[in-house]
């Protein structure tokens, strides 16, 4: 039997061909049939048989780890392992677990996981790319990136990688997930039809959105700039439908803002690649102009705010007011 | 993470009964006694804001996943396992806020916060028909629906499923089924603090607090702690920071008027009847008077 018919399915994300035993739809399909040395295996597998794990003391109860192994045991969902960056197994909890419910876990901490034990600087953003530049959305989980993505897409960007971004050695940012995650409240905001669009998991009111391929882009690209997300902080007087941007200059804020940004830095710790994501980020840091970026709360104002401004030029979206409402944000950074 | 020094301390409460003015109160005493900052309080500074038990960074980084794809029902269970290795709490601070109850209808009879490493715990009560006047200007709901609030075995912050935020669902559950799910649980030490005794009675209710938490007790430091965070001077400090964080958007301010009794005067006795059939066994275990039908 050869390999291709063991996995039945091919991607390509994240400069790697997947080769999976699972229908992982969130990821670009592999148009060729080349095998590079760069191939990674994702398949079930009986977490009894997986060898015992010294775990070490960055490991949870639910996040077990050591150099070039990494385990996440999800009650009522399954276990998952990634090793030595080349092989992604799973096991579901019981049978009334769906393939939904595995790759949702599968393609986000599962393929950062094997991607840190690879070297990369994973961070927690979606990429979004206009012309042939690319633009990094950065924030922590909820923070509005999804949705601010989603209304870029109906201003004409294109989808490149949600949820986490990779770089290549080149600095170009590889196509990666490609499946927006939006809550109930965005999706109808948005003006989508939501009761037509599949749950991220049965029992969330949140939905998957797979764009269709207008809408997403397939080529590695140039990163311009990277906007670190915040919601407004609605206690301060600001116009609602602002949007708000002040480049970090400081070296080492940026540096402390994308460190915070990376994908679980407790996994970057759990695997000994700590030193490797302050290596990155610095050059990072130093390479990509970075901003904080504050939205508007809302998706109408968000939506209004968009029209106005140019998310490749941001000079012309700095506002004065922001400057001292950041200033504080940065003082917080820099404190801890 | 046994020790007194490096273990922590939950403030669990209902939502509204004095958790804010305790931790305003200890913050000031460490202050008073030379262990923090010798400046003057800054609420928005000195005084932890989240709940950290129930916030989505905590337990992303815990499990190892984003939580958001994540049912509430789902993470209740794993909640209270977050914390077996005690990281994030060895790091930062001492005293956490909670207003869950201590289990949750989806937790399967765990507890939903983290135990390990957990010194004990204070939960702070106060008479429901005050709750419900300070919850009416907390959320800027009207008195009957936070009536019905109290009265809800599926009470919640944070209850819309809906849309992300940075904390989870805190599952409070009808008030006395909060009361009985800290008071009667026997994995932490307990110190039970009434809010009315707190306010008639601080110099003595606040020692024992000292105690139970082995904070300085001299009784001089103390009752200069309390003065310092008394009603007054707290709503004082919040014009000083104009507007202290904890405050939601269309409450005018956050500490308003401490008083205790203001529910017998404000609800109608229809609503005060309703509390009183609804919560009779734990109101009078806590000598909280009601009023009954005739």
């Amino acid at each position: 039997m050869s390999e291709l018919t063991t996995y039945q399915h091919h991607y390509e994300a994240f400069g790697l061909n997947i080769l999976s035993d699972m229908l992982l739809p969130e990821l670009p399909v592999h148009a060729g049939t080349d095998l590079s040395p760069l191939a990674v295996h994702i398949a079930a597998s009986n977490h009894e048989d997986w060898p015992p794990l010294v775990a070490n003391e960055h490991s949870t109860p639910s996040l077990q780890m050591a150099l070039g192994d990494w385990r996440l045991e999800l009650e009522g969902i399954g276990w998952f392992r990634a090793y030595a960056g080349e092989t992604l197994s799973y096991e579901r909890w019981d049978d009334s677990v769906s393939d939904r419910d595995v790759r949702t876990f599968l393609v986000t901490s599962g393929l950062a996981a094997l991607l840190i034990q690879r070297g990369a600087l994973v961070l927690q953003g979606t990429t979004v790319v206009r012309d042939g530049q690319a633009v990094m959305l950065l924030g922590a989980p909820a923070s509005g990136k999804s949705t601010l993505a989603c209304c870029l897409q109906q201003e004409g960007w294109k989808l490149l990688s949600s949820e986490l971004s990779v770089m290549n050695e080149q600095g170009l940012v590889l196509p990666g997930l490609q499946q927006l995650k939006l809550w109930h409240d965005s999706a109808a905001s948005l003006g989508l039809d939501w009761a037509q669009m599949p749950l991220v998991r049965r029992g969330l009111k949140r939905y998957a959105l797979l764009p269709p391929e207008a809408e997403v882009s397939s080529q590695a690209a140039p990163l311009e700039m990277i906007y670190i997300i915040s919601r407004r902080d609605n206690r301060k007087d600001a116009q609602e439908s602002d949007i708000q941007t002040r480049r970090l200059e400081r070296q080492a804020v940026a540096l402390l803002r994308l460190r915070n940004n990376a994908y679980q830095p407790r996994v970057y710790r759990g695997m000994d690649q700590e030193a490797n994501l302050f290596l990155q980020a610095s050059a990072l840091a130093r390479r990509v102009p970075i901003y904080s970026l504050q939205l508007s709360d809302g998706v109408k104002p968000m939506q209004q705010a968009l029209e106005k401004v140019d998310l490749l030029a941001p000079s012309s979206l700095e506002a004065k007011p922001a400057v001292e409402l950041d200033a504080s944000a940065e003082a917080q950074e820099e404190a801890r | 993470m046994s020790t007194q020094d490096s273990g922590y301390w939950y403030l669990a409460s209902y939502p509204k009964s004095g958790n804010t003015w305790c931790r305003v109160f200890i913050t000031e005493l460490q202050r008073l006694a030379g262990e923090e900052t010798p400046e003057e309080l800054n609420l928005n500074r000195d005084v932890e804001t989240g709940a950290i038990a129930s916030s989505r960074l905590w337990l992303d980084d815990q499990l190892g996943i984003n939580s958001c794809d994540l049912s509430f029902a789902e993470l209740d269970p794993l909640r209270g396992r977050a914390g077996e290795s005690a990281w994030l709490f060895a790091e930062g601070e001492r005293f956490h806020k909670v207003h869950d109850a201590f289990q949750s209808l989806d937790s399967r009879g765990r507890p939903v916060v983290s135990t390990t490493g957990c010194l004990g715990v204070v939960y702070i009560l106060r008479h429901p028909e005050d709750v419900a006047v300070s919850l009416s200007h907390f959320f800027s709901w009207p008195l009957e629906s936070c009536v019905n609030f109290l009265l809800d075995p599926s009470a919640a912050l944070v209850p819309s499923e809906r849309h992300g935020g940075h904390q989870v669902r805190q599952h409070m559950g009808r008030w006395d089924q909060h009361v009985r799910s800290w008071v009667d649980q026997q994995q932490l030490p307990v110190l039970v603090m009434r809010y009315e005794d707190m306010l008639v009675k601080g110099p003595e209710t606040f020692l024992t607090l000292t105690q139970f938490l082995g904070l300085p007790d001299d009784p001089s430091l103390v009752n200069q702690a309390l003065l310092n965070t008394s009603i007054e001077s707290l709503q004082k400090l919040e014009d000083q920071v104009g507007g202290f964080a904890e405050k939601p958007k269309g409450a005018e301010r956050f500490f308003r008027s401490g008083r205790s009794g203001e529910g017998a005067q404000q609800l109608t006795l229809e609503q005060r009847q309703r509390l009183a059939e609804g919560l009779p066994a734990v109101m009078r275990r806590f000598d909280y008077e009601g009023v009954d039908k005739a």
